[in-house]
């Protein structure tokens, strides 16, 4: 029963019980080539009317090999809070496990919600520890934070660097190898359709599927839309919602008629 | 100091706890259909918390004493939570590995002041029959339970209200269970055999100074966080309506 300097602190908890996160050692080897992390390719956030989408392909590679086929890269922070990642699948997945916990924990113990921007800033100080790994060559990853903000009624996106500094994007964000090739298609949406935000569900996710099989077009760590269905989350005022199967795979079978 | 005197001590100490515990207001818990509903009444601060995915916890006692049993089992489930697996966390690890051996040294030290304390422990489970209970005692001791649980300061109050718990063969509905609770609560609080009040009328009085505070810890949780305090408007129906 005794007091820690920072009351509701994940981190803080860890420490003080010897426990380690990361726990990918920061000390390898200065070219630790011989290990090929498994990392997930592209993932994409885009707005809509009631939220934000978040739509990744199930493609996990380890150097030039296909190392999985049905990874979950959109992953559940909280009932208000998306991460989609891509990179490390091991720092990144941990990374996910610790904000979990990390967010329960301060609710739990201080009696109330982590605010958005405690959250946020939690995510840049988990990408902060990750970064001795990552500028060794291994274990950095880039999330795409997706929330719906309850003050402001709206969905929000965020992204980041490996450093952790982050940045706050109006319609769409995306991340992985994948991503680049695709960003100049978002704006081509943005301008000659209309944005993102104002669109309804169904056409947000239409647009953000023929944006990933492009991007699959382009890059061969992405999967796409063609051999397995993707995975696609909300999240809107109602919290986290996976997108149905029906639905998918409706979308699916026009865009590849296209 | 002598074994006498140690064991005097101690004496002077469980007199000590039991006699300010004797005031302070009962915990119910039961297993209800939706989940588990854990209720009492308060004056001022909370006393109905979650401790984790499938844990809850309310008592009784000094509110500062409460405060860091509770912050103790906070922070032991969120640490294995992490290190392990939210599986891996259970009342039975809370409580016996974590929060009765701290009870127990804090209680034998003679130097200390003891805990005023009374704990009730909830797990929630696929199914009320597997639903589980732990009562801790503010020396380290603690006792399982389930379909429900029900601490009191009194002894003979907590007698009354586990024979208003058992009354139901199966676990009823919510609202049905809201309404065994208030009942249980309200029979813990004074003994009505005595008095021969109604119980409406006792809780009736009892409301005036304080305000019911219950929570459900959900059984088939959609939304991450299975614990919901229930609001006013949920539990207004069943409460004695004033004359």
């Amino acid at each position: 029963m005794s007091e820690r300097k920072s009351p509701g602190d994940l981190m803080s908890l860890l420490e003080a019980q010897g426990i380690r996160f990361p726990t990918v050692d920061a000390d390898l080897p200065k070219n630790p080539a011989s290990v090929a992390d498994v990392h997930g390719t592209t993932v994409i956030a885009v707005k809509f009317d009631q939220g934000v989408l978040n739509v990744a392909d199930r493609r996990a590679t380890a150097g030039n090999a296909i190392f999985y086929e049905e990874a979950e890269k959109i992953l559940k922070l909280d009932d208000e809070t998306l991460i989609a990642i891509a990179g490390s699948y091991a720092t990144a997945s941990e990374a996910v496990r610790f904000l979990q916990h990390s967010f329960k924990y301060y609710a739990r113990s201080q009696l109330q919600e982590m605010s958005l921007e405690g959250k946020l800033h939690e995510v840049s100080r988990v990408l902060g520890r990750a970064l001795p790994g990552a500028l060794q060559g291994i274990g950095g990853f880039l999330p795409i934070v997706s929330a719906f903000d309850r003050e402001k009624r709206e969905g929000r996106i965020f992204f980041y660097d490996a450093m952790g500094a982050r940045f706050e994007s109006r319609e769409f964000g995306a991340a992985g190898s994948g991503a680049e090739r695709i960003r100049g298609a978002f704006e081509y949406i943005v301008r000659i359709k209309r944005p993102f935000r104002q669109m309804k569900l169904e056409e947000a996710l239409r647009e953000a599927l023929l944006l990933l099989e492009i991007a699959a077009s382009l890059d061969t760590a992405t999967s796409g839309i063609r051999q397995r269905l993707p995975s696609a989350k909300t999240v809107t005022a109602d919290g986290v919602q996976e997108l149905s199967e029906d639905l998918l795979r409706a979308l699916q079978r026009e865009l590849l008629a296209l | 100091m002598t074994p006498y005197n140690w064991q005097q001590t101690l004496r002077q100490k469980a007199d000590y706890v039991e006699d300010r515990l004797k005031e302070g207001s009962p915990v119910v818990a039961l297993s209800a259909q939706e989940g588990i509903l854990l209720l009492t009444v308060r004056r001022g601060q909370r006393k109905v918390f979650e401790i984790y995915d499938r844990l809850a916890f309310s008592g009784l006692g000094n509110q500062s004493d409460l405060e860091a049993v509770r912050q103790l089992a906070v922070d032991f489930a969120h640490a294995e939570g992490f290190q392990r697996s939210p599986d891996d966390v259970s009342i039975q690890r809370v409580v016996g590995v974590a929060l009765s051996p701290a009870l127990k040294r804090s209680f034998s030290d003679p130097l200390r002041l003891p805990l005023v304390f009374l704990g009730l422990f909830a797990q929630v489970e696929p199914t009320p029959e597997d639903d589980l209970y732990y009562l801790l005692n503010y020396d380290g001791e603690f006792s399982l339970h389930q379909r429900y649980a029900a601490a009191a300061g009194r002894e003979a109050g907590r007698i009354e209200m586990e024979q208003v718990l058992s009354e139901p063969k199966r676990a009823p509905k919510l609202e049905a269970a809201l309404e065994i609770a208030l009942r249980a609560w309200t029979v813990g609080r004074a003994s009505l055999k005595e008095s021969g009040e109604r119980w409406e009328e006792r809780l009736s009085q009892e409301l005036q100074q304080g305000r019911v505070e219950a929570a459900l810890l959900e059984r088939d949780a959609r939304r991450d966080r299975r614990f919901r305090l229930l609001p006013e408007s949920e539990i207004k129906p069943f409460l004695p309506r004033r004359s």
